[in-house]
């Protein structure tokens, strides 16, 4: 739609690929701790949630 | 930029969490109080006053005073049901000595700025731009990977039912949102005709294989209740996909690296 008047300052292909591995890995990490990972701790705290969004658990 | 565009995903990733938290409250954590009452069999219920429950067949209305107090007890509670799961973890418990209603805000939060950050990647590896007016479309697509096709071999499970070797369940599940996630891209985001047919074949794949199931599939925990959770807990988080990739693209126009990305990409 507007793309032609920004152009000039678009995000490089590298940066863009960077930032998207970046969210990836982070978002994996966040997701893993929150849903999957094999802690009491974790599990406990996050027991509801972990049901709630269909992760295995127990 | 790139600063600029994780912050926004984490923004809109935590601003879901906390919506998603008022629907579990409303949806699904009552159905799951009520499964842990029956969780274990003949083990004393762990919720002072549950006993006085007339049977197992009564509908939600039909609570007795006391077991509505009970209820609430539980919920407000540090120390509840949900974590006397027999001899599973000797040494649980919620961090920082959080109530189990801040232990779940919390995980929403964090869970919730997880999916944002994996949504909002998946958009800049690929060059396809979050917007508010395709947003419920991505989030649509996220609740279709992460939900609803590894529901087809792993039902959203209550607290009390039976099921196979966890590790096994987590592998299958993480495969099957994988294989789903990339069978959807190709699917909906790449032309011609060899694509969607692999994107077909990738999605079908996990399926075809089987998800790990118990070998006894008997339980304590009522259908009813379980038909009810599966419901409650895919509906919620449709709302919380929902939700998450509207507030993704809100958030992505107003820091305006919507066009960024579609200029690069186009």
């Amino acid at each position: 739609m507007a793309a032609s008047h920004v152009s000039s300052v678009s995000l490089s292909l590298n940066d863009r690929l960077y930032a998207g591995l970046v969210a990836l890995l982070l978002g994996g990490f966040l997701v893993f701790g929150a849903g999957l990972a094999n802690s009491s701790v974790l599990h406990d705290t996050a027991h509801d949630t972990r049901h709630s969004y269909g992760f295995p658990c127990h | 930029m790139i600063v600029k565009y994780l912050l926004a995903a984490l923004v809109a990733g935590l601003f879901s969490g906390a919506l998603m938290t008022a629907a579990q409250e409303a949806r699904v954590i009552p159905l799951i109080l009520h499964a842990e009452e029956f969780e274990g069999g003949d083990e004393e219920p762990a919720a002072p006053g549950a006993e006085a429950r007339p049977d197992a067949s009564h509908e939600h209305s039909a609570l007795g005073i006391g077991a509505a107090l009970s209820e609430v007890a539980a919920y407000l509670s540090p120390i509840s049901v949900a974590h006397a799961h027999e001899g599973e973890h000797e040494d649980g418990g919620i961090m920082f000595g959080m109530s189990r209603f801040s232990g779940t805000l919390l995980a929403n939060l964090v869970t919730g700025a997880g999916f944002a950050l994996l949504l909002a990647g998946v958009s800049l590896v690929t060059g396809n731009a979050i917007t508010v007016a395709n947003g419920a479309l991505w989030g649509a697509a996220g609740w279709l990977a992460v939900h609803l096709l590894p529901a087809i071999g792993l039902p959203p499970e209550l607290p009390g039912f039976p099921a196979a070797e966890l590790g096994d369940r987590q592998a299958w599940w993480i495969a099957t949102v994988v294989l789903s996630a990339v069978g959807l891209y190709l699917l909906i985001l790449k032309d011609g005709i060899a694509a969607k047919v692999a994107g077909v074949v990738l999605i079908a794949a996990p399926q075809v294989y089987g998800a790990p199931q118990p070998a006894d599939i008997a339980s304590n925990v009522p259908a009813v209740l379980g038909a009810e959770f599966a419901v409650a807990a895919l509906a919620t988080t449709l709302f919380f996909w929902i939700v998450l990739g509207l507030s993704l693209g809100f958030a992505n126009e107003k820091i305006g690296v919507t066009r960024k990305i579609a200029a690069k990409a186009a």
